[in-house]
């Protein structure tokens, strides 16, 4: 527990030399990766989302490095998506082998640990599905062939709001596939001043990336989060939390099981993440957004941006109302 | 931009027309109906009087929430009145200046306290805690002038205006700035109500719980004021129209309803009359020659009068007020009471003597106050015989100090009966030696000469200072006045009638005064009330002390049964008693017979046999019963040995032989099976030939005389007493039967209407304390330290609550480092740390956690303390309506910023 608490801080203090003044923002990208899920960042061109995306992969992998031969090495790959991508320019394809006179497969970008996938709105739908498989099934099929991948597979997508032109909006069931959305926002003045500074000092950011973090850390890590203690009040309080989502007048589609299990998870992730063997209240409260609005779909602007807060807070509550052994 | 401002202004005076002006208007209509029910003379309308009450507030506050100067509207507020007022008595007709007069009044009343009160409402701060004073003391002032009055209807009455109140100290933060109109704050605003509703209700129901002993004793007293429960509408209905009649049907919490004289009067157009057997009575009231003389049977005084009610009232507080005040459905039987007291307060003692008198109550008749002639002083229960009780329910004996002066036979103004003119004549000359009333005690002749003055009672004054020349003695004023009502016109025929049916002008808003002018000036046809209202005023304008009396008229219909009369519910009557130094109050009755109409007199019934005198009277406890043997034993320590009550100095018992007796629970026959081992039995034993009665010896202790009393004694009547009856009865020697008949002042109500009100609002105002402490002791009380870090976390953030650091929706966790450490710094962040880690990882108390919570626990108060200071956290724990979010559930408006 403390070797792997010290792992995290190392982990998490490494990407905030780069990521100055967003640490909730790093514990999620961490958090999503300790769940095996993968994590969807969404904002304006320039927050800073491809940097933390790359910083992340940079911290446990050791370059690039080919994907077969990573012995204890993370290989990380980055895709630009524009609208012209195809899926076999992801995926890789069958290319003629004048030598062997035969097919052979040439693998793409996603036979990789790390996935950087740069603004996936501005590719086409056809593109963005290809993504799914690979993310829910950790394989990726190709004609007859099917390709297991490794089992540390994490995408880092980021996004566009949007409204913005160019973009084809994210399929629900592709949303899904992502086990958090988090947005980043604007630093404050002071952040600001301080990364521009840093800027000025340092030229190449490149070089300053540690890598302190292995492939084997990572799995061990992933191992221990899914032994973190969840409290069957704090289950019950999920239960709860998502019957609510499905009965509230004002969202359309409520959260799915699915969704429910991925919050468990990312919570147990969480909880590690914070130094925790257990998950309390807090931790429902901190991930219910990220974890779970993306999921759902509002009647209205208003209530996609208090309706679940509301009953998060409501249930969150009723846990702090709860006393030790659960008594009321 | 101007108008979207007003736009602005006019919405938010809409929301709080809905807010504070409706209820206002609401609790207002409540107070009038109220004070509608108690004051007659105000009946115009609840609904009109209610409107102008709201229009009154509606248009102040409008005014004042615009900003409307007070000097300007009062100004311009008192040139509409004056106007109005001027051209109201321009009006042609002088009956309609009169009823426009009345209007106005009423409807300038109720529209200038609808002005103050909007004003108060829109300008002062808190101003409604004056508005529900003055609510509330209306109300009450209105609740005790209702006769039928208990407890329950006290709250019940005042309820509204405490919610009110409540309701407005609820609102009142909110009022000062804009109310928002969305979905969300009225839902918010809605459920805090909510929530302050239900603590208002707890609270009364533990307020009512805590009063409880005080209640009773109110009901006790508001019982013997002769109110308590249920409409006594079980047996059949009649064609009695009580509202004009003198009698009203009295509502009697044991179970016995009957009618009984209203204890206020006033005039109204006609009397309704019914021919139901009230009573019977007995009177051993003779002259030397044997022949009956009968007496008016007094039911009430009613000395003082009412202007604004416009009514004779009951005023028991008068000294000298010669009326006993006993219930005698609370004397056992054959106890007696005795008030010696009257005897000196009659204030006569020329021409006086003692008269017994029987009197049997049908059950039409109300049961808890003493009918008899005027000056009773003495009341002793007295069986009925088995035979007579389908008719008569009860009787009593009474003894009366009554004068010889006085006689029913002056009925009607009875003359033309040469033998009556004479003994009235000789009244008279007897009473011709009272020259004037110089002597008696001002106080006294103030009190009861006391009159109204202006437009009505001036005219009867001058009517009756007309009729006789002022020095002449007071008995010829009288004789004036009953020869003004005996007048004849130049045709012989008489002036004044006697009718049911009064009124010209069948309207009951006329007040009452307007037809007893009616009366005398126009119409000079009236009953019984008009002749003794009239004679009344005109008495007192002739400087007499008078009093109005109501009772029954006696009849004496036949000689058959010599001092036996009937009382019939169309003999109700009232009259007039004139006090004359030495000789005490006197009936002097001016009403005219009916000449037109005689009804058929009814035939008396057959008296009641008298009951047997019993030897002795035991009240006793039964210790041992066989109903077999028809045998049983008795322990007593109180008896009545020929008619000598004793108070006995240990407890005897005795064997009672039951084989002859009739046995009666509640005055009703029934079987010795009915007895049970532990029950209080009045027993009597008739004074009887044929047993062995030990005559009394005089100086012989009475603990020795019952060593002589035969064993077993034979008993002839066993009362079983009702169990519902714990308290003794005391004997009655002078003693008070009960400490009770004291009525009630709406002073009183309001004192223990405040009183629980004060428990109530204490206990609102202490609840939140009462919180912390309860949290506090289940620290103390925490066995292990999973259940002591509980409880100390609950405490800790309820305290931190009420110093004022209000957890919004954030988790205890980021409550604690955002807000609480900042501010208090004691740690408490640690504390959640652990307690968290205690509540979701399986328990397991680590080493060091009892110091974390130790280290907390103790700090929590002193760094609260240190913060806020003494005074003011003790003063935090006042803030109900703080303490009151802290059991609600925050809901978030704020969007979450970090993550969206």
């Amino acid at each position: 527990m403390t070797d792997s608490i010290k792992k995290l801080k190392s982990l998490t203090e490494n990407i905030e030399t780069i990521i100055r003044g967003k640490p909730q923002q790093v514990k999620y990208v961490v958090t999503a990766l300790l769940a095996k899920g993968h994590i969807l960042l969404e904002d304006n061109p320039g927050a800073g989302k491809t940097v933390l995306a790359k910083t992340l992969a940079q911290s446990i992998s050791e370059g690039v490095v080919d994907f077969h031969q990573a012995g204890g090495g993370v290989a990380f790959k980055r895709i630009q998506f524009t609208p012209d991508l195809l899926p076999m320019d992801l995926i890789g394809s069958y290319i003629f082998d004048d030598v062997k006179k035969d097919f052979v497969f040439k693998k793409g970008p996603l036979f990789t640990h790390v996935l950087l996938a740069d603004e996936i709105n501005r590719a086409s739908p056809k593109v963005q599905s290809a993504l799914l498989e690979c993310m829910a099934e950790n394989q990726i099929s190709v004609g007859e062939t099917t390709f297991p991948l490794d089992q540390f597979f994490f995408t880092i997508a980021t996004q566009n709001p949007i409204e913005m032109e160019g973009t084809y909006p994210l399929p629900a069931a592709q949303l899904d596939r992502f086990y958090m959305k988090i947005s980043f926002g604007y630093v404050t003045e002071e952040v600001e001043f301080d990364i521009y500074t840093n800027y000025l000092k340092i030229g190449d950011m490149k070089n300053t990336v540690k890598q302190v973090l292995t492939y084997h850390d990572i799995i061990q890590l992933q191992k221990e989060a899914e032994n973190v203690y969840v409290h069957s009040e704090i289950v019950k309080a999920i239960v709860r939390l998502v019957q609510a989502t499905r009965n509230h007048t004002e969202i359309a589609l409520g959260c799915s099981t699915r969704g429910g299990i991925t919050f468990i998870k990312c919570l147990k992730a969480w909880a590690l993440v914070n130094q925790r063997d257990y998950v309390i209240e807090d931790d429902v409260r901190a991930l219910a957004q990220p974890v779970l609005h993306h999921r759902m779909v509002f009647r209205n602007r208003e209530a996609s941006k208090t309706a679940l807060q509301q009953i998060v807070d409501t249930e969150v509550n009723k846990l702090a109302k709860l006393g030790i052994g659960m008594k009321k | 931009m101007k108008t979207v401002l007003n736009q602005e202004k006019f919405q938010q005076l809409l929301i709080r027309w809905v807010l504070v002006v409706l209820p206002t208007v609401l609790i207002g209509y409540v107070t009038l109906r109220f004070v509608n029910l108690s004051y007659t003379s105000l009946n115009t309308g609840i609904g009109s009087q209610t409107v102008y009450f709201a229009l009154g507030i509606i248009l102040a506050y409008t005014l004042y929430y615009y900003g409307a100067r007070l000097a300007v509207t009062v100004l311009l507020l008192w040139v509409v009145y004056w106007l109005f007022e001027n051209a109201i008595n321009k009006l042609p007709g002088e009956f309609d200046v009169l009823y426009a007069n009345a209007r106005f009044l009423l409807f300038s009343t109720l529209f200038i306290l609808g002005w103050v009160f909007g004003f108060l409402l829109a300008r002062i701060k808190w101003s409604y805690i004056i508005v529900s004073a003055l609510l509330a003391l209306a109300n009450l002032v209105a609740i005790s002038e209702t006769v039928d009055v208990s407890l329950g209807y006290i709250l019940l009455h005042l309820f509204p205006v405490v919610l009110y109140g409540l309701y407005m100290l609820f609102l009142s933060p909110l009022l000062f700035v804009k109310i928002e109109l969305s979905w969300k704050k009225s839902l918010q605003l809605a459920t805090r109500l909510a929530v302050f509703v239900m603590l208002i209700f707890l609270a009364f129901v533990v307020t009512d719980f805590l009063l409880k002993g005080e209640v009773k004793a109110v009901e006790k007293e508001l019982a013997a004021r002769g109110a308590k429960g249920k409409d006594g509408g079980a047996k059949e209905k009649d064609n009695y129209d009580e509202r004009n009649g003198l009698m009203e049907r009295g509502k009697g919490g044991k179970g016995d309803d009957g009618y009984r004289l209203k204890d206020t009067m006033r005039v109204s157009t006609k009397m309704s009359q019914s021919d139901k057997l009230m009573f019977c009575s007995k009177l051993d009231n003779f002259t030397a020659d044997g022949s009956p003389i009968p007496l008016y049977f007094v039911y009430h005084y009613l000395p003082r009068y009412d202007p604004v009610k416009e009514s004779f009232t009951r005023d028991v507080n008068v000294p000298s007020f010669d009326e006993i005040e006993v219930d005698p459905t609370n004397l056992p039987m054959y106890y007696s009471f005795t008030d010696t007291s009257i005897v000196r307060k009659s204030l006569g003692n020329k021409f006086r003597k003692v008269v017994e008198a029987q009197v049997y109550l049908s059950e039409n008749t109300w049961k808890h106050s003493v009918l008899g002639p005027s000056s009773v002083f003495s009341i002793q229960t007295i069986p009925v015989e088995k035979d007579f009780q389908k008719t008569f329910l009860s009787a009593y004996k009474i003894y009366s100090y009554a004068s010889d002066l006085n006689n029913a036979y002056f009925v009607y103004n009875i003359s033309a009966n040469p033998i009556l003119e004479t003994v009235q004549g000789q009244r008279h000359d007897e009473l011709r030696t009272i020259k004037n009333y110089r002597s008696i005690d001002r106080g006294f002749f103030n009190y009861y000469t006391q009159m109204p003055t202006g437009g009505i009672y001036d005219s009867i004054a001058q009517l009756a200072t007309k009729l006789v020349p002022k020095d002449a003695t007071p008995v010829d004023k009288v004789l004036a006045v009953r020869d003004f009502f005996l007048q004849r016109n130049e045709n012989g025929k008489r002036v004044f009638r006697y009718t049911l049916k009064a009124g010209a002008v069948d309207d009951p808003n006329i007040p009452s005064s307007k037809m007893l002018y009616d009366f005398l000036f126009k119409t000079h046809a009236g009953y019984c009330t008009y002749y003794a209202g009239a004679s009344h005023f005109m008495l007192r304008a002739l400087g007499i002390p008078t009093r109005f009396t109501t009772g029954f008229a006696t009849i004496n219909r036949s000689d058959k049964n010599k001092g036996w009369y009937w009382f019939y519910a169309s003999q109700a009557h009232a009259w007039t008693q004139v006090y004359f130094p030495g000789y005490g109050w006197l009936d002097f009755d001016m009403t005219i017979g009916n000449e037109d109409q005689q009804s058929a007199p009814k035939p008396d019934g057959t008296p009641p046999l008298p009951p047997p005198d019993p030897w002795l009277v035991l009240n006793a406890k039964a210790e041992s019963v066989n109903v077999a043997t028809k045998k049983l034993d008795a322990s007593f320590n109180e008896l009545i040995y020929f008619k000598t009550p004793h108070q006995l100095n240990k407890t005897f018992t005795r064997s009672i032989d039951a084989s002859l007796c009739r046995v009666l629970y509640n005055e009703r026959d029934t079987t010795l099976s009915a007895l049970k081992a532990g029950d209080s039995l009045i027993i009597v034993s008739y004074n009887d030939e044929a047993k062995k009665i030990p005559q009394p010896r005089g100086g012989v202790a009475i603990e020795l005389q019952i060593k002589n009393f035969p064993s077993p004694i034979v008993a002839d009547e066993i009362h079983i007493r009702a169990k519902k009856k714990e308290e003794k009865p005391q004997e009655g020697t002078g003693r008070p039967a009960q400490q009770q008949a004291k009525k009630m002042t709406w002073q009183e109500i309001a004192w223990v209407a405040a009183k629980a009100i004060t428990v109530l609002l204490l206990l609102i105002l202490f609840s939140p304390l009462l919180y912390l402490f309860y949290r506090l002791v289940r620290i103390a009380l925490a066995k292990d330290i999973s259940a002591k870090a509980d409880h100390v976390y609950r405490a800790s953030l309820y305290r931190f609550h009420m110093a004022g650091f209000e957890r919004e929706t954030e988790t205890p966790l980021e409550y604690a480092e955002k807000t609480i450490d900042p501010n208090l710094h004691v740690g408490f962040a640690d504390f959640m740390r652990m307690y968290l880690r205690l509540k979701y990882s399986n328990g397991v108390v680590r080493e060091g956690d009892a110091d974390t919570l130790h280290q907390f626990a103790n700090k929590v108060a002193a760094s609260v303390r240190a913060k806020k200071g003494v005074l003011k956290t003790i003063l935090n724990y006042f803030n109900i309506m703080r303490a009151s979010r802290y059991f609600q559930t925050p809901i978030s408006s704020e969007p979450e910023t970090t993550t969206l």
